[in-house]
């Protein structure tokens, strides 16, 4: 079989068919399909409640849907779980931050490229020069992950979790960079920011596109997020309820009614 | 068909029992989620008041002192009232301060007030059994059921009494108001304080009834065997447990089925499994592990009992009030954390002072004592990879340690010895192929064991793996083809190298030091690794460690193994230096002393271990010179109990709580960042 040639467009990265949840009697997300291309800055949105976090926690391997499946990369990753998510390319962030308590900031940096480490255990008991090297060489891409989101190397020895809050933010997205991933998934990163560390955090989600990983991004702003996505995902009750590019999305009556309301 | 009856006759009689205190484990549990362990000496002291009561006069202290000798159920009533009131106090004291606490604290706690009052009660009562007296009622003719069955009035007794008392603690619960407010704080304890329930009145109450009942349990079984000891709350305690396990912990019909299955169980697998008596305690905990692998959240309760908030066991503070004590607390936790985290000049520190400790010091008594602190440093420092970095509360390490011992004594005197005849002298070598191996077999062991528990948490972990560590030891004791039973195995040469043998208390001590030394540096190298950050992760937050890419399930096995490796290792040495073991030498109360001395020194600290072990050993023995401890020895227990619910109370987080290790290798930095403190 001969691959195709001159399809109209790339195949999407991360691309999520009929997915279907339901805790107990309750359909928390029904029948959404949804595609993240490659390279892009795609905006998950909608009124609280309506499955965001669900949606983000089934494209992370957390929540296994009832029903439908999940293509990442060309390959169907329905079935790994949470850490196979995280192999094969997929990293994200939590609403609530969740970094390792009693962990300083470098060492929960490190926990993110886990994967990246091979020795096995007597190497490491007898120090051996491959097992240093490769500890040396991730240490050295934690601090340049540190100074890319915007930390100075003198946070990388404090507590991770007596940082303030927008640091860190900024230490669980370079953790979750760390691992070199294909598509990164920050669920509400600029939560509780001011308009100036929005606009930082901003810039370093277009930069992380510019290196070549895509973004999802859970957003309340609108402000934000129709400048700084290039498709948007709109849901409402668990059901897509618009798709496209922002202009287009947010001009929608029904996305429009559903953040403000429906005119009676 | 007769002999069956019986036994289903026996098992109801048991099973009332078990019961009884399995609703004590099951109410306080739902009510504030702690697993008092101190219920079986609650049930153990129910049986030595009401006998006491009952009798004309008693030895206590070795003094006669004059007894009232009420009937049975005037005295039950006395000693249920007041063992009611001591749990009441117990928690007061005890539990309380710990109710914000982390988990393992009061777990700990309720481990110290057990032995505190074990030790009490053997200091009061004696070693020896107390007769349980005869009620008039027990030399009524049996009755005969079936024409074969025989059931003892007593017996019918025991069960009438349990399924009035269970009958009535339902209806308490259902219908009146603390019984609603009971169930209210199970519920939301923080929704049931802003509605204006006294959540302290209702714990208190909780744990009066469930004393209550522990006792009612107790004397009823001391009536139905004839006898009270010091030591007969322990194994009936954790088979309560068990039984509360079984029916789902928090729920009082589970309690009840619980224990009636158990006590079925028990008397038909003692009465038709080849050799069954020896096996029956082994029965029960094997259908504990393998219920809590099948369905954690026992037969009757909710799933969500098997989770325990996220975080380090020991992190967080007590609520309990300022004082000089706490201040005190805090300044040896900061020396003990300068020590502990210091790094390797404070190791290599330590060791030259073990070194010269060890070549100036006379006494060969005290290097005795030093080598075993050696030992149990050793031994804590495995279990500190398992429950201080991966954050898994394990109380089954003993049996990784016995499978060392046991391993290196089986091959050197049961088989080379006993069946080739080869002299221990001329394979010496023997025993340093022993240790790497046995490391390898007890990982393995510790694998297996593992699997099993990867699903559960908290509370839940900690009993699978203690019915693990009990099932090993009552192989231990009962295969006796392999281990020589209860008899142990003698003889086991000291060691040896080259032909010389390191038998003088100062070469031992040597050579426990150097197994020191590789242990704290292979667990030290794992630790500054990704392996160890991974096993910090975990304990931290498992969803986000997952998250991260690390495989949860696997380094957890590898914490299991790391652990059990240690254990096999240690095992070995302790094995030939103390040249005989027994199954008595791996008991429950070993991995407890252990973790303890984790605690006490610093979980997730690489000396800690090592400080709490010279604490423990070094104060045990200087109590043995306080002429009070001299005429009553146990108190020393008592004692160590009694520091240890102060520790808790003032400094739940442990002694050097805020020592951390670095998770990263050393030397692995770039040249311009800075050095880690």
């Amino acid at each position: 079989m001969k691959p195709l040639t001159g399809a109209p467009s790339p195949a999407p990265l991360l691309e999520a068919r009929a997915i279907t949840v339901r805790f107990g009697g309750l359909q928390a997300v029904g029948d959404l399909d949804m595609a993240i291309g490659r390279n892009a800055i795609h905006g998950l949105i909608g009124p609280n409640g309506a499955g965001k976090t669900t949606v983000l926690n089934v494209l992370t391997g957390f929540v296994r849907p009832t029903e439908g499946e999940l293509v990442f990369d060309g390959a169907e990753i329905g079935g790994l779980g949470v850490n196979g998510f995280a192999r094969r390319g997929l990293a994200r962030t939590f609403q609530n931050i969740r970094l390792f308590g009693a962990m300083t900031v470098l060492e929960s940096v490190l926990v993110g490229a886990h994967q990246r480490f091979s020795a096995n255990a007597l190497s490491l008991v007898f120090g051996r020069r491959a097992a240093r090297a490769a500890e040396a060489a991730m240490i050295a891409r934690a601090y340049e992950l540190l100074a890319f989101v915007g930390l100075g190397a003198e946070v990388a020895d404090r507590v991770a979790t007596t940082l303030s809050y927008g640091h860190q933010r900024r230490v669980e997205i370079a953790r979750a960079l760390i691992s070199s991933p294909k598509l990164l998934l920050l669920d509400e990163p600029l939560a509780g920011m001011n308009a100036v560390e929005k606009a930082e955090i901003a810039d370093l989600v277009r930069q992380v596109r510019a290196q070549g990983i895509a973004v999802l991004l859970i957003e309340h702003d609108m402000q934000v997020v129709r400048r700084l996505c290039d498709h948007l995902t709109v849901l409402e009750y668990g059901r897509k309820l618009a798709d496209g590019p922002p202009e287009q999305v947010l001009a929608d009556p029904a996305v429009q009614a559903a953040y403000l309301g429906r005119a009676r | 068909m007769d002999y069956l009856g019986q036994l289903l006759a026996n098992g109801l009689v048991l099973g009332a029992i078990y019961a009884l205190a399995a609703v004590a484990f099951t109410l306080v549990y739902g009510v504030v989620r702690l697993v008092n362990f101190a219920f079986g000496e609650l049930f153990m002291l129910g049986a030595f008041l009401t006998a006491s009561l009952m009798l004309p006069e008693v030895r206590l202290l070795g003094a006669i002192v004059p007894m009232p000798g009420f009937s049975l159920p005037v005295a039950a009533a006395g000693a249920i009232a007041l063992t009611a009131a001591l749990g009441v106090l117990v928690d007061r004291i005890a539990y309380r301060p710990l109710r914000n606490a982390p988990r393992l604290a009061p777990l700990i706690t309720s481990i110290a007030v057990s032995v505190v009052l074990q030790s009490l009660a053997q200091t009061v009562w004696g070693a020896e059994e107390l007769r349980f007296p005869e009620f008039h009622l027990a030399t009524l003719p049996p009755v005969v059921l079936f024409d074969s069955i025989y059931l003892s009035v007593m017996d019918l007794v025991v069960m009438a009494t349990a399924l009035a008392a269970m009958l009535g603690l339902s209806a308490f619960i259902a219908r009146s108001s603390l019984g609603r407010a009971m169930r209210a704080s199970a519920e939301d304890q923080m929704a049931a304080t802003l509605v204006g329930i006294p959540v302290n009145r209702v714990v208190a109450a909780a744990f009066a009834i469930g004393s209550g009942f522990a006792a009612l349990a107790g004397l009823l079984y001391a009536q139905t065997y004839g006898f009270a000891h010091s030591s007969m709350g322990f194994l009936p305690g954790l088979k309560a447990l068990t039984a509360a396990v079984l029916g789902g912990i928090g729920s009082i019909p589970g309690a009840a089925l619980g224990g009636l299955i158990l006590g079925l169980v028990e008397a038909l697998g003692s009465g038709y499994l080849p050799n069954g008596t020896a096996w029956k305690d082994a029965i029960s905990f094997v259908l504990l592990v393998g219920l809590l692998y099948l369905r954690p959240q026992g037969l009757l309760g909710k799933p969500e009992l098997n989770s325990a908030g996220r975080g380090s066991l020991l992190g967080g503070a007590s609520e309990f009030g300022a004082g000089w004590l706490r201040a005190a607390f805090g300044k040896l936790d900061g020396g003990l954390a300068r020590a502990a985290s210091a790094g390797t000049p404070a190791a290599l520190g330590l060791l030259a002072l073990a070194l010269v400790v060890g070549a100036l010091l006379p006494s060969d008594y005290w290097l005795r004592i030093l080598t075993l602190v050696v030992i149990y440093g050793m031994l804590a420092s495995g279990l500190n990879v398992i429950v201080g970095f991966a954050g898994l509360l394990d109380l089954g390490f003993v049996a990784f340690w016995a499978v060392g011992a046991y391993l290196t004594s089986i091959l050197f005197v049961l088989v080379l010895k006993d069946q080739f005849g080869v002299e221990p002298a001329t394979i010496w070598w023997l025993l340093y192929l022993n240790l790497p191996l046995a490391g390898l077999l007890a990982a393995g062991f510790a694998v297996m064991l593992g699997t099993p528990t990867l699903r559960l948490r908290g509370d839940y972990l900690a009993i699978m793996t203690l019915g693990f560590g009990e099932i090993v030891r009552v192989v231990a004791i009962n295969w006796m083809d392999l281990t020589n039973g209860p008899m142990g195995i003698r003889g086991i040469p000291a060691p040896n190298l080259f032909g010389i043998a390191l038998g003088s208390p100062r070469a031992q001590f040597f050579f426990a030091l150097a197994l020191a030394v590789v242990v704290v540096f292979a667990i030290a190298r794992l630790v500054r690794s990704y392996v160890g950050r991974a096993w910090v992760a975990i304990r931290e937050d498992e969803e986000a460690a997952e998250a991260m890419g690390v495989p949860t399930a696997r380094y957890k096995l590898y914490a299991y193994a790391a652990s059990g490796f240690v254990g096999g290792f240690v095992g070995v040495f302790y094995a030939h230096t103390q040249q005989y073991i027994s199954p008595l030498n791996f008991s429950l109360f070993e991995n407890i002393l252990l973790l303890m001395l984790v605690v006490l020194g610093g979980l997730g600290t690489f000396i800690g271990p090592f400080v709490g072990a010279l604490i423990w050993i070094v104060f045990l023995q200087l109590a043995l010179d306080l002429p009070f401890v001299q005429a009553y020895p146990e108190t020393r227990f008592a004692l160590l109990g009694i520091v240890l619910i102060v520790l808790m109370v003032f400094r739940p987080q442990g002694l050097a709580a805020s020592a951390r290790v670095a998770l990263t290798m050393p030397g692995a930095r770039p040249a311009n960042a800075k050095e880690a403190a």
